[in-house]
């Protein structure tokens, strides 16, 4: 591989990163968020991947086959078994409106990219400059979290900022030792499927879906 | 070997109580865990008292002072809680309201629990640290809502969804301690680099603005998980609709195990950056919480929810504490974090006795259990005066310590704020108890008598807080060395 | 750049480009609405069909409402000024056009954006309430488009450090790699989301639509009539012609002309037809499958588009 190919296949990897996490909150079609997810859980794979071959590193590439399972078809297989069919299966009403929120997710990302400026400095290499784009997914992501209402899409909101921090761990230091990222890995699937039994257990009993109906707890 | 045990006890209990269907005989046996475990981290402390630590697994976990006081913390608020559990799955079952199958998942849990704080405190990893604390927030989950009403299920959304994102910042925070320590020169070498004890001591070698950056992460993260304002939303929640053993142990102790992580990365930030920016970070998050706490503790109506809010303020003051950072402050820090853990747990539990009797969590609604419950109101009101810092229970000598180490240091503005607030607090929870407790006996109402397995344990946490308190006895070689590992 | 002007010869690609354009622009249309038909099952009007109309047009008496303005009759003077002006000077059959030095890409978008405004003041002059309406709908969208157009121009400018749009063309010449990074691609998608805002195509405007509720651009030019028609047809032909142009010859600059020359000129011009013809198609038959977007949700679309670019620029900014 050349070097600009790797690095240019480092780009498209962390950008594609990037604007599946603007596309989540673009669509509104639960379902189609689920897919974009899964897609950016392969290009973060694939960054992984090329990153492992580049830095001859084997416990990266194991880590990258990791992640493609996991955030490619894992997780998104658990959240599309709880996305019902018809019209309940759409983000109607965001607190925030979409073409807002994507105003938000661009100030969002320059915001990323003035507080990264630490890190570039510290790394300055082709992997180095990226770390601004993983840590604009961590934001977006929090912002999905605070402003979609669907159990769904919250859980897609945590699982955008988990792969925004794979990213910046996979590009700034290369990735964690072995045990570390496979105790994430389980964590971050763990906490999956807890909420995904939580929110269908409530669903079952309660009739809820949106969480914005969950208001009895408050001061 | 010892170290191993801590960890195997709790372990072993939880995978045993998921093959056989719950019975009591299962429950004392996670008490007697526990039990273990506190012997054990006793143990482990007489052993590392001057400074020394102990290594196992390759080097993946580390016992020093700060460990074995956290161990033994645990240890003694798990005891506790573990105690009761055995009679609320108890009267769960027999009301119906849970089957043994899901008791014995409870079982699985609160034991899964208590391994993943231990292996928070004893892990030399700071990643694996993380590991751990994350593990805490599932297993915690299904606790928090297992009573299975509308509003148990709603508070442990909320504490998944929150912490989750909270945890998620720490690691964010993690990953730049990691980035800055290989770049650190030749120094650090990647495997060991997330040493928490090579970090201390190559922490002047880190790079400033990415520490910054991650100090800031970490506070922010480790905070959710340690309740601090404004990240503190799902706390009462979560305390108030989690049964009273769990809402025992997690802000008995799961607080103060994030407090743990977040003390560790103090000393590498204070390493590479001096003192000024973690304190700042700190203090501004400490007197936060304590605004918070003490202005929504005011209008509180349910005690439960009081009880929690409580939790926030103690955890405001511990923030403070760690913000001063000199070897007293830290030394109080960790009698605070022991006195609050046992006085909290005693509240905690007795509350959750009270729940079962009077069916009610509202202040209102519930007069006169000194005279009604004589025992049991005893033992509240009691826990209560610990609680608000009145001698001879250890509270006040701590709050004292910490009170002292930030005039010190010069945050005595911070200090005074603090105290205006602990007033607040003070008039806000002796008029909530005043409710709750004092009062004439209502016609055709008469005392009943609490069990003794209710009552006793209490009691002896409550005698072992006056006497850490007054003595300071055994504890004060312990403390001096385990803040030795992390103040200025 | 530092040969003598050659007046003749910038006069003649000057020339060409606007025949290019100027004819090109309505057979466009008219290839886009045969594209159409056929796909829909339908013979269609022939291609050539927009050009007699025009023909038509210019023969026919000029009407003008007794209440209307200068600004009414300046409208499609200026948008047809504007798209021949740009015309002239944009490199579409040469990366060598007239006056090629100052062809900024956003003085380009500020030409065509005046044309736009003039249209919108003539709808709004005479005070009826279709030409109002259409005019404050296109301005809206207009309002929302624009930033994501200069955003996209700031994305396809960093990486070259310039932003002369021949300059633009000649870069992704020398160095293809810069016209596959992310950050290009990123720009590129926001600068077709925003082209057919702009040129009024599915699923922002209905162009064959006559129900008067839905229309855009159409209820703009309600009033006009005769050669005042006939001047907007041509002049928003040819920005949808010119805009295409842009398009593909910033993602697939090979074929145009280099040198100058007849016949790299005549090259030039084939590569250039062939590129927007399959351009167009491609839209055209984008359309067939494409519902009109309501109102409300363009500006879902247009941020989109937005963010887009935005990214695109943060991109271009990190790989520099």
């Amino acid at each position: 591989m050349s070097r600009s190919g790797y690095v240019a296949m480092l780009d498209l990897g962390a950008g594609v990163v990037l604007v599946c996490a603007v596309v989540t909150l673009w669509r509104r079609s639960l379902a189609a968020i689920i897919r974009v997810l899964a897609l950016q859980g392969v290009a973060l794979g694939g960054v992984a991947l090329v990153l492992g071959l580049r830095q001859h590193d084997g416990a990266l590439v194991v880590v990258s086959f990791v992640v493609v399972a996991e955030k490619g078809a894992a997780i998104p297989a658990v959240l599309m078994r709880v996305v019902p069919r018809g019209p309940t299966s759409r983000e109607l009403s965001p607190l925030v409106n979409v073409p807002a929120s994507l105003v938000a997710a661009g100030a969002l990302t320059l915001l990323a990219f003035a507080v990264s400026g630490p890190v570039v400095a510290l790394v300055p290499t082709a992997t180095g400059r990226l770390v601004p784009l993983g840590l604009a997914t961590v934001l977006i992501g929090v912002l999905a979290m605070a402003i979609r209402k669907k159990a769904v899409s919250q859980i897609v909101g945590l699982l955008l900022v988990d792969n925004g921090i794979a990213l910046v761990a996979f590009l700034a230091t290369g990735g964690f030792p072995l045990v570390v990222e496979l105790g994430a890995s389980l964590d971050v699937l763990l906490v999956v499927v807890v909420l995904r039994v939580l929110g269908s257990e409530i669903r079952s009993r309660y009739g809820v879906l949106d969480l914005d109906e969950l208001q009895e707890l408050h001061d | 070997m010892l170290v191993l045990a801590v960890l195997a006890a709790p372990l072993a209990v939880s995978f045993f109580s998921g093959l056989v269907p719950w019975r009591r005989s299962v429950g004392w046996l996670g008490c007697w865990a526990m039990v273990v475990v506190s012997a054990c981290g006793a143990a482990l402390a007489t052993r590392v008292l001057h400074g020394s630590s102990v290594t196992t697994v390759d080097g993946a976990l580390r016992v020093d002072a700060l460990s074995a006081v956290m161990v033994v913390v645990v240890g003694l608020v798990g005891t506790l809680a573990c105690w009761q559990s055995v009679r609320y799955l108890d009267a769960e079952i027999e009301a119906g309201r849970c089957s043994r199958r899901h008791a014995s998942l409870y079982g699985v849990l609160v034991q899964a629990f208590l391994a993943a704080m231990l292996l928070a405190v004893l892990a030399a990893n700071l990643a694996l640290t993380w590991v751990a604390i994350e593990a805490t927030t599932i297993a915690t989950t299904f606790l928090v809502g297992h009573r299975g009403t509308r509003r148990a299920l709603e508070a442990s959304w909320k504490y998944i969804a929150i912490c989750s994102v909270g945890i998620a910042t720490a690691f964010l925070g993690t990953v730049l301690v990691y980035l800055a320590a290989l770049h650190a020169g030749s120094h650090v070498h990647a495997p060991a680099s997330l040493d928490w004890t090579s970090l201390v001591a190559e922490s002047h070698h880190l790079d400033h603005g990415v520490m910054r950056l991650a100090t800031a992460l970490l506070v922010l993260g480790y905070g959710t998980k340690v309740g601090l304002a404004p990240m503190h939303s799902w706390l009462p929640d979560a305390h108030s609709q989690a049964p009273a053993p769990v809402s025992a142990l997690m802000s008995g102790v799961l607080l103060t195990v994030a407090f743990y992580a977040l003390l560790r990365f103090k000393a590498v930030a204070d390493g590479a950056l001096g003192p000024g920016f973690p304190r700042l970070l700190l203090v501004i998050v400490g007197l936060l919480s304590l605004v918070v706490a003490a202005s929504l503790l005011i209008a509180q109506h349910d005690y439960k929810r009081m009880l929690a809010y409580s939790s926030i303020e103690h955890m405001g003051l511990i923030a403070l504490g760690a913000a001063a950072g000199t070897p007293l402050a830290i030394a109080a820090v960790l009698l605070h974090v022991l006195g609050h853990g046992l006085t909290k747990a005693v509240l905690f539990l007795s509350s959750g006795e009270i729940l079962s009797t009077e069916g009610t969590s509202e202040i209102g609604e519930v007069r006169a259990l000194l005279a009604r419950r004589p025992a049991l109101g005893a033992v509240f009101g009691l826990a209560l005066v610990a609680l608000l810092g009145l001698p001879p229970f250890s509270l006040f000598v701590s709050e004292l310590g910490m009170i002292r180490a930030e005039v010190e240091v010069g945050l005595g503005w911070a200090a005074g704020v603090a105290l205006a607030c602990m007033v607040v607090v003070f008039a806000a929870m002796t008029s909530h108890g005043r409710h709750l407790l004092l009062g004439p006996v209502g016609p055709g109402e008469h005392a009943s008598r609490t069990p003794g397995i209710v009552v006793v344990p209490l009691v002896a946490a409550l005698v072992a807080c006056a006497l850490f308190g007054m003595l300071a006895w055994p504890l004060a070689p312990l403390l001096r060395a385990a803040a030795k590992t992390v103040a200025l | 750049m530092t040969a003598p002007p050659d007046v003749a010869g910038a006069v003649l690609v000057a020339g060409a480009q606007i025949l290019v354009v100027g004819v090109g622009g309505p057979l466009l249309l008219g290839l886009m609405r045969k594209t159409r038909s056929r796909l829909e099952g339908r013979v269609g009007p022939p291609v050539r069909q927009p050009l007699l109309d025009v023909r038509k047009l210019f023969a026919k008496q000029r009407i003008r409402p007794q209440c209307g303005s200068w600004l009414f009759a300046a409208g499609p003077i200026v948008l047809i000024s504007t798209s021949v002006m740009v015309a002239g000077t944009a490199p579409l059959l040469t990366t060598r056009p007239a006056l090629g030095q100052s062809t900024d890409f956003f003085g380009v978008v500020f030409v065509l954006l005046l044309g736009s405004v003039f249209l919108a003041l003539a709808a709004l002059d005479t005070g009826t309430p279709f030409g109002g309406m259409g005019a404050s709908r296109a301005t809206t969208i207009g309002a929302l488009a624009e930033p994501a157009l200069l955003v996209a121009v700031l994305a396809f400018s960093i990486p070259a450090h310039t932003s002369n749009l021949p300059a633009l063309v000649r870069d992704g010449l020398s160095n293809p790699q810069v016209i596959a990074s992310p950050g290009r691609i990123l720009a590129l998608a926001a600068f077709v989301v925003v082209v057919l805002a702009e040129s009024g195509r599915l699923p922002v405007d209905n162009p064959s639509t006559h129900l008067e509720l839905t229309m855009i651009h159409e209820a703009m030019v309600l009033e006009h009539s005769g050669p005042d028609l006939a001047l907007v047809t041509v002049g928003e032909s040819m920005r949808l012609a010119l805009l295409l142009g842009l398009l593909v010859n910033l993602s697939v600059p090979w074929g145009i002309a280099t040198a100058s020359g007849m016949a790299s000129l005549v090259v030039g011009a084939v590569a250039l037809a062939a590129k927007v013809v399959l351009a167009g198609i491609a839209i055209a038959t984008f359309e067939v499958f494409t519902a009109k977007l309501r109102l409300f949700r363009l500006p879902e679309l247009l941020a989109g588009a937005f963010v887009l670019a935005l990214l695109g620029v943060v991109t271009a900014l990190v790989a520099r």
